[in-house]
């Protein structure tokens, strides 16, 4: 009953937390990547004369663009499926926010004790993402449709790589519950391989995320804003919020499967912030030095280099199963 | 400097190069007119690309009003004699103004002939592609108030096919037509490129342009000589220092000009600051395009300061205003020059850092090698100029080969023609990169000479004579760019014609040969490539439609119209 209780408390406070985090890694990779650029960027602390007319801060800029949204219309075009369309942004939104369910924060075990949570959570944010194509391709237009084709090439590499990484993680430490996963250290082999699968972790992240070279699917020079092109209003805030809460999930699920034991108790608090702000800076330093590739080059980029990187680690998981 | 003629040419194009003409005039600065029958244009083009080696440089017509129209067709001959440019007129009356095609010789006139259609209603017997250049393609069957458009023209790459998403015909289920533009985040500026793609590899292509009339020859044509010159700077944005030196080289090519030296340095000085801060531009702009916000906001913060020092020297930061027929308007002083030259040469260090680091990233060149190719066969028929011709290996540059009325005598001051073997998109990078590098170094030698030296920098006007002819060739950022002037018969301040080829104007029509083939994601960079500037290649007159008298539009309707919500709600 007690952990009933303490459950469904911990998960009225990671809504607000989650949006917290999730908003203010949008915030860094803006500020850093503008501080990279010679920009500013969204301002930290206003300029005094300012301060009075547009408030003292402007942390909360990607928050304001999303609330921006959800005060404009939503329009619906013609040629589009109109079920489809207009559902797709929120059942993204849906699946997005449920895996936050699934993945530890510091003393907050929230549902990821539940038998193959791992399972769960890959699978709700792969939902999340296959929504963000079945809406565009059923919006009509062109450039939704080429930009749903990218992302749908980039996701099965990426999601390749994605679920390929956890589940060597998973094989070496034996188990298919994220917490834990994310209370287990192991020995320094199993690190070794950890180490390796977070490497491929982090470039399926750069796919999932559309981090710079792989930004092809919302290339605005060549297809105006790919998969989002239709979509304006409560419809865009929608899927803007959503991949707020799939950054979120990413470093979030970045720290608890590949940094343990980060995620297990209240005490790595200031180290899961480290953590998280090192991901963020990195992400962020990506972001900011690369163009972007075609879809063709970066299918080649991840079937050449993160796949073989990625078998590696099965075999080295694999042998320290056998093995130990 | 004066600038002279070589009084031999006369001869030498009456016997060798053009024996049929019935009259010929020594233009000032070895410009040589002839007058042709009509009849002969098609056969004498032909003469002169295959045995000459000759390039066309434009082509297009005057209205003599009672007397019919005036064929123009401008060669230019620097292969064959010194700085020699062959003006070739034939009347034609206005009664079956058709005369021979010169396009179906060579396609880099196909352009210039649909636009002589648009304008003056000559139709070229026999031109490859007969449609609307800068008029939209229904003009005038169909309006834009909803009525049905009419059935489809057949065009070279038949750009009027209806494009259904998503709703294809089974039989062209294979391919998607796409639009791009007039109005799209990839290129700036309006125009539209009909890209058909199968997959995302473009298997045709078209482009339409004409979204941006402002009539500014018609205005030149109205303004007298003097005022001229400053709408002539506005034709563009970027190379507004571009078009105001082609403007007085063609002005002071009406008469016996002579430019103190001063002021030459002055000019080169201007243009080379503005081709810096144009190719900046350029290699911003192709960053942005291949996603690089990075490389986007470098470059751009690059040209910031050189936009500064246009302003310190100028006052101005986009249109001059300093070009006068006969020299210039404003000095730049001793202090002045000290003060720029460190500045430039610091400037120059960090681009000749920064710039090749950009070039070298494996990214950027995995997104540029091989996209967009050009040979030098295509681009010679297509009539390539600038930073394109030269990436094709083509060692084309009218500072070189045609100079204008500035300074660029390779023996005061020191410099190259950068081409590269290349023929892509990279190539023509490197090429902007290294001109960037020249561009610096003319500039420095320009600011000693003026740092060193004083002197006049405009001489007593002359009254610019009837019945002449003037043809100001220059090195725009972007290639070459030529300014026709025709004084009139009677007016002493007015000019019968102006016309002004710009460089974008050929480049943009290479485009679709360049794309077939490209992935899409490659299709703005091939765009880019050319370093388009539409403000350039449309500047003629806005044709209401409705086939009635033209009607204007209040401002209180336009802001109406602009306040007008999504269901016609006022």
């Amino acid at each position: 009953m007690v952990d009933h209780v303490f459950t469904i408390l911990s998960i009225a406070l990671i809504i607000p937390i989650s949006l917290f985090l999730g908003v203010m890694y949008s915030f860094l990779i803006r500020k850093l990547s503008a501080r990279f650029q010679w920009r500013v960027g969204p301002i930290v602390r206003m300029y005094g004369d300012l301060a009075p007319v547009i408030g003292s801060t402007r942390i909360w800029q990607p928050l304001y663009d999303i609330l921006k949204l959800f005060g404009k219309d939503a329009l619906i075009p013609s040629t589009a499926h109109k079920r489809l369309f207009t559902w797709s942004p929120y059942l993204s939104l849906f699946f997005s926010f449920a895996a936050v369910l699934f993945i530890p924060f510091p003393g907050l075990p929230l549902l990821s004790g539940t038998p193959y949570s791992l399972i769960i959570a890959s699978y709700l944010l792969i939902a999340s993402i296959l929504f963000t194509i079945l809406g565009p391709a059923a919006s009509g237009s062109p450039w939704g449709a080429i930009g749903a084709r990218r992302e749908v090439e980039l996701f099965l590499v990426a999601e390749l790589s994605f679920v390929a990484s956890l589940f060597v993680v998973a094989v070496t430490k034996g188990t298919l519950v994220i917490s834990e996963l994310a209370g287990f250290v192991g020995s320094i082999p199993m690190m070794l391989v950890t180490a390796l699968a977070g490497i491929t972790m982090f470039a399926a992240m750069l796919g999932k995320l559309h981090i710079k070279p792989f930004d092809m699917p919302e290339a605005e020079c060549e297809i105006v804003a790919g998969p989002y092109t239709e979509y304006s209003g409560k419809l865009l805030g929608t899927y803007f919020l959503a991949k707020v809460f799939v950054l979120y999930n990413m470093v979030a699920l970045f720290i608890a499967v590949f940094l343990p034991p980060l995620s297990s108790s209240v005490l790595w608090l200031p180290l899961y912030v480290v953590a998280a702000l090192v991901l963020i800076f990195l992400l962020a330093v990506v972001h900011v030095l690369n163009p972007r590739y075609t879809i063709a080059k970066a299918l080649m980029w991840y079937t050449k280099i993160i796949v073989p990187l990625v078998i590696v680690g099965f075999i080295a998981a694999f042998f320290l199963r056998v093995v130990a | 400097m004066k600038f002279e003629s070589d009084p031999t040419l006369v001869d030498f194009v009456r016997t060798e190069v053009v024996p049929e003409g019935t009259s010929f005039r020594a233009l000032h600065e070895n410009r040589v007119a002839v007058r042709i029958n009509a009849e002969d244009a098609d056969r004498l083009a032909g003469r002169f690309m295959s045995r000459f080696n000759a390039r066309l440089i434009h082509e297009t017509a005057v209205d003599m009003e009672v007397e019919g129209f005036d064929m123009v067709y401008i060669y230019d001959f620097s292969k064959v004699k010194d700085r020699l440019v062959v003006v070739l007129e034939a009347r034609i009356s206005k009664d079956d103004p058709s005369p021979p095609s010169i396009a179906k010789i060579t396609w880099q006139a196909s352009w210039a002939e649909r636009e002589i259609h648009d304008l003056l209603g000559i139709s070229p017997r026999g031109t490859p592609d007969p449609r609307k250049q800068f008029l939209p393609y229904e003009w005038p069957n169909a309006a834009e108030s909803g009525a049905a458009p009419p059935p489809p023209e057949k065009g070279p790459s038949g750009p009027q096919e209806k494009w259904i998403p998503l709703g294809i015909a089974p039989n062209d289920a294979y391919a998607t037509l796409i639009p791009i533009g007039p109005y799209h985040p990839g290129v700036i500026e309006g125009q539209t490129v009909y890209v058909k793609v199968e997959g995302e590899t473009v298997v045709s292509a078209d482009i339409k342009t004409g979204f941006h009339h402002r009539g500014i020859q018609k205005l030149i044509e109205r303004r007298g000589y003097h005022k001229g010159v400053f709408a002539a700077e506005r034709v563009c944005g970027i190379c507004s220092a571009a078009h105001g030196l082609a403007y007085v080289t063609a002005c002071e090519n009406l008469y016996e000009a002579e430019v103190p030296d001063r002021a030459l340095y002055l000019r080169t000085l201007l243009l080379e600051l503005n081709r810096v801060h144009s190719h900046l531009l350029w290699i911003g702009v192709v960053a942005d395009v291949i996603g690089w916000k990075t490389g986007f906001h470098l470059s751009w913060g690059i040209r910031e300061r050189v936009m500064d020092i246009i302003e310190s020297i100028t006052g101005n930061r986009v249109n001059y205003g300093i070009w006068r027929i006969g020299g210039m308007s404003r000095d730049v002083s001793k202090e002045l020059a000290e003060r720029v030259l460190p500045a430039v040469k610091a400037l120059k260090a960090e681009m000749a850092q920064l710039l090749p680091e950009i070039a070298a990233h494996s990214v950027v060149k995995s997104r540029l090698v091989g996209v967009g190719p050009l040979s030098y066969a295509d681009a010679f028929d297509g009539g390539a100029v600038g930073p394109v011709a030269r990436a094709s290996n083509w060692r084309i540059d009218v500072r070189a080969d045609n100079p204008p009325h500035a300074m660029y005598d390779p023996k005061v001051i020191s410099w190259e023609v950068v081409t590269d073997e290349g023929c892509d998109t990279y190539g023509r990078t490197l090429v902007r990169v290294k001109e960037l590098l020249v561009s610096s170094e003319i500039i420095i030698q320009c600011l000693e000479y003026l740092a060193k030296t004083t002197g006049d920098i405009r001489l007593e006007p002359k009254v610019i004579p009837v019945n002449s002819e003037g043809i100001g060739l220059n090195e725009a950022p972007r290639g070459e760019l030529v300014h026709y002037v025709r004084a009139s018969e009677f007016n002493m301040n007015l000019p019968q014609a102006y016309r002004i080829r710009t460089p974008s104007y050929r480049n943009n029509a290479l485009i679709p040969k360049m794309l077939v083939g490209a992935n899409l994601a490659d299709v703005p960079v091939v765009m880019g490539s050319t370093d388009q500037c539409l403000a350039c290649t449309d500047r003629f007159e806005v044709i209401r439609e409705g086939g009635g008298a033209s009607q204007s539009m209040s401002w209180g309707e336009l802001v109406a119209l602009g306040r007008r919500g999504r269901f016609g709600r006022v």
